[in-house]
């Protein structure tokens, strides 16, 4: 029973995690119709920045070998300026590499693959300047709270690691705000507007141009912010790691329906719990369940669970 | 000159091989199709080729004979084939950006389930894949009349029914249904034969490197094969080709650049390890300035120029 | 109501003729909208038949679900008596209906000729390894697709454009290379989506002629949507009238050009 309760527990975590950046990835899908694939490169970048925030220093390989910025920056200070730096990245690679493709009218696919190399340059840049080791988060990283508390009694005592607490805490916050950002404020709705019909928003005066950035920044402030709660939860395994979880982000966006928030929350919380109770003994088997759910979502329900059917224009 | 070969014998085959893997995601392009699969059957036919010769096959190195490489090609290619086709029937109609992502999950399948089954070797691999050749340089002998036969073939099919079926439906695939054309057939068709190709390429590449790994499927070599067709060209065969042997030849270029006198120090260090930022950077300047890459199909009026033919109705 | 006004038109036209399409309450609905609204109709064998009606009527959304490049929410299409509704867009243009479109959709990239030899796809069998081994027949294929396409380049007089890329062709060149492109599959039914946009009133009378010439010469029916009216009075032996996907007219032209509904849907408001 323990088990079962800890296993929820740690799916719903790593599930909150998704589900924030997988609503990155859907922001952006749907103002643009694209995915933008350097999204899991910009998650590493965010735990980079936080760490380096935190006062962190770096290995002996890489350009910037035993570098350290001066400062050290509370935890949830770090994690908010970490995730800002992330969403300017965002912005700038938007501007850079997917703006031109979009004066051009290109096709959706081709800004895919551009951000493919946008992907492969980030992560191989991070590599570069700081080498390939894995950096941990300094151990008071939280400050006061205890690295664990118990959710059952003295008998039955069920652990929970308190980061887990945190990142679900700080998933939902944010997956608040954003629900709150989009559907109440002005440039949340404008930025449904041009979702719906980009050609109409901006002829109702809608600066589509900047909104596209705005969209960007949060788009990639939450991949910054989903880099940073993992990392500290684990630790940084290398500059490779956004790449495995971008992929499994478009588990969960496709799984929720692309373009949908509330479904990059459900898939998010649904791929999350599959992946916690897949039994110990299939543990190597982990990384394949998002693949093989994406891949049956794909052919069955391309749309996903809470997407809108797509009606070819002919 | 063995000195040269010896040096850069392995350097050659990588090039002839990396433009076989370009071709083999030309294939499924030529009817529109981004296919991010060719790394998983590429893995797959290293791993039958490595498994059937390391413990079915049983022989030992000094004495593992062509005949049997050629028939662990043959192996290879059927089962990717018929894996091709299977995995097509579904995942082809899909469209576009869903396709990929597809063949993404697909590809990543495979290696999660490679890296954990016993007779794959699980993490480690395998090792000690026998020898048919005493050399590296002498892969040629299979790989270069292979790249030379699917130029053939492929400068034919730009040619016939069957080609012109294909890039009717890359053109316009609802109008291309209107003339009579089954698109989903030709997709399958054209996936199949690069899922075949990067098989049977697979099964070489398992013995001229002699170990085979999960690393050889992974999402990071489809963006390398994706560089070679973006950048080389999509429009017509020759520019996988010639994609794949510049891109495999350029991290070999760069490192040799960079130990050019007079260069800066950090420019040297940056062309020898930043390689795969300078391949990130190519694409994205590449989606940009050569949507359709570098070699389109007027390469074969400029032919024509040169042999003073007229032009051909 | 559609089935009052086909009784009308059958006893008024006062011929027997063939039915060689036949739609039946036809409809096709997109969510909420209904684009096409329970339509009925049959098409006379080598007539030329019109379809009108204002912007948004449906008549492309017909032609769509004819064709089938799009699904049918209900109903049932015929096509020489045999129920043709569940079959997909590639099977119906091997039957022999072929199309042309309203936003032209020529394969760009590729030659006028080449468009015309890919439409040849149906009546030519190599496939591929006859195809890339050369063999005897498959050259012969080759050969005489390449001859009809230029016959039929030479019929809409394009000849001399044969190599050119079909996107640089003049707007006009465009049109008359899909008509030629959908010839290429000799069918026995063309539709014709708006023909004559963008053109001048005297290539309005030429196309007309031209219609007409290719109805005798291949032997065709024609069903043809069409903005301009008088193009369609002057050349269409039926006319069929759409309004919000409804049928709300069907007869010979001089019965549908005074029909009150009609007047008031579409022509009173132009």
């Amino acid at each position: 029973m323990e088990l079962i309760l800890q296993e929820l527990l740690n799916g719903l975590s790593i599930g909150s995690v998704y589900a924030i950046f997988a609503l990155g990835y859907t922001l952006v899908y749907s103002i643009l119709g694209i995915i933008n694939l350097a999204h899991g490169a910009i998650f590493t970048l965010g735990a980079y920045f936080t760490y380096t925030l935190m006062g962190g220093s770096f290995g002996f390989n890489g350009l910037l070998a035993n570098a350290a910025i001066p400062v050290k920056l509370p935890f949830f200070l770090a994690l908010i300026l970490g995730s800002m730096l992330a969403g300017l990245v965002g912005v700038l690679v938007e501007r850079i590499a997917f703006q031109p493709l979009r004066r051009q009218s290109a096709d959706p696919l081709l800004t895919v693959v551009s951000s493919l190399g946008v992907a492969v340059v980030l992560v191989n840049l991070i590599q570069y300047l700081v080498g390939a080791e894995s950096y941990t988060f300094p151990a008071n990283t939280f400050g006061n709270i205890p690295p664990a508390f118990n959710f059952g009694n003295s008998d039955h005592p069920i652990p929970i690691r308190s980061v887990q607490i945190i990142i679900f805490a700080v998933s939902a916050v944010f997956v608040l705000l954003l629900t709150y950002f989009i559907n109440l404020t002005k440039y949340g709705k404008a930025i449904q507007a041009i979702a719906e019909d980009a050609v109409t928003a901006s002829l109702l005066g809608i600066n589509t141009d900047r909104l596209t950035m705005l969209t960007f920044f949060i788009s990639s402030f939450l991949a910054g912010l989903a880099g940073t709660l993992v990392a500290s939860s684990v630790s940084i395994p290398g500059p490779y790691f956004g790449i495995a979880f971008g992929l499994r982000g478009l588990a969960v966006v496709v799984l929720g329906g692309l373009g949908s928030i509330p479904g990059a929350v459900l898939g998010g919380l649904v791929i999350g719990l599959v992946e916690a109770f897949v039994p110990g003994e299939f543990s190597g088997y982990k990384d394949a369940v998002a693949f093989a759910i994406l891949f049956i979502m794909l052919v069955v329900r391309p749309q996903g669970l809470l997407g809108k059917q797509f009606v070819q224009k002919v | 000159m063995s000195e040269f070969f010896s040096t850069y014998g392995s350097l050659i085959v990588s090039m002839v091989l990396g433009a076989l893997l370009g071709l083999s995601l030309y294939l499924p392009l030529m009817t529109g199709q981004l296919s991010l699969a060719s790394p998983g059957f590429y893995a797959l036919g290293g791993y039958i080729a490595a498994i059937l010769s390391t413990k079915v096959f049983n022989q030992s190195s000094h004495e593992f004979s062509i005949f049997y490489l050629l028939l662990e090609m043959g192996i290879a290619g059927i089962v990717c084939g018929l894996l091709g086709i299977a995995v097509g029937i579904p995942t082809l109609r899909l469209r576009g950006i869903y396709l990929a992502i597809a063949t993404i999950a697909f590809g990543e399948v495979l290696r999660v389930v490679s890296l954990n089954l016993e007779i794959t070797g699980g993490a480690v691999g395998i090792f000690g894949i026998p020898q048919p050749f005493p050399n590296q340089i002498s892969y040629l002998w299979v790989a270069l009349p292979l790249l030379i036969v699917s130029m053939l073939i492929l400068y034919r099919l730009e040619r016939i029914r069957v080609g012109r079926a294909f890039i009717a439906i890359r053109e316009d695939e609802l109008v291309a249904g209107a003339m009579g054309i089954n698109p989903t057939y030709y997709k399958i068709l054209a996936f199949t034969l690069g899922a075949i190709l990067a098989g049977v390429v697979g099964a070489i590449s398992a013995h001229f490197l002699n170990t085979w790994n999960a690393r050889q499927g992974t999402f990071d070599a489809s963006i390398i094969y994706l560089t070679f067709v973006l950048i080389g060209g999509s429009r017509t065969f020759v520019g996988p080709v010639l994609g794949g042997i510049v891109f495999t030849a350029l991290p070999e270029i760069l490192r040799n650049l960079a130990q050019t006198n007079g260069l800066p120090d950090w420019l040297a260090h940056f062309l020898q390890d930043g390689r795969l930022i300078i391949f990130g950077l190519l694409i994205v300047t590449g989606t940009i300035f050569f949507p359709q890459g570098i070699v389109t199909p007027n390469i074969f009026n400029i032919f024509n120029i040169f042999t003073r033919k007229s032009k051909k109705i | 109501m559609s089935q009052n006004i086909s009784q009308i038109s059958e006893t008024n036209s006062g011929t027997n003729k063939n039915i060689i399409l036949e739609v039946r309450e036809l409809t096709r609905r997109f969510g909420g909208l209904v684009a096409v609204n329970h339509v009925s109709f049959g098409v006379h064998e080598d007539e030329i038949f019109g379809l009108i009606g204002p912007n948004g009527a449906g008549k492309t959304t017909l032609f769509n679900l004819i064709t089938s490049l799009i699904p049918i929410s209900s109903g049932e299409l015929f096509y020489q008596g045999v129920r043709i509704s569940q079959l997909c867009c590639h099977q119906i243009a091997g039957l022999g209906i072929a199309r042309t479109f309203q936003n032209i959709r020529l394969f760009g990239e590729l030659s006028a000729l080449e468009n015309i030899i890919i439409a040849r796809h149906v009546h030519t069998k190599s496939n591929l390894i006859t195809g890339i081994l050369e063999l005897p027949t498959a050259v012969k294929e080759e050969k005489r697709s390449r001859q009809k396409a230029l016959e039929l380049l030479e019929l809409v007089g394009l000849s001399d454009r044969a190599t050119e890329n079909a996107r640089n062709l003049a707007y006009g060149d465009q049109r008359r290379l899909e008509i030629a492109r959908a010839l290429a599959l000799e069918p026995k039914i063309l539709l014709l989506d708006e023909p004559a946009a963008g053109m001048n009133p005297s290539e309005k009378h030429q196309l007309s002629q031209f219609i007409r010439d290719l109805r005798s010469l291949f032997n065709l029916t024609i069903i043809l949507i069409e903005h301009h009216v008088p193009l369609v009075m002057g050349l269409c032996d039926r006319i069929a009238v759409l309004d919000f996907g409804e049928l709300i007219a069907l007869g010979e032209p001089s019965v549908v050009r005074n029909d009150p509904a009609v007047i008031e849907a579409y022509l009173g408001n132009e």
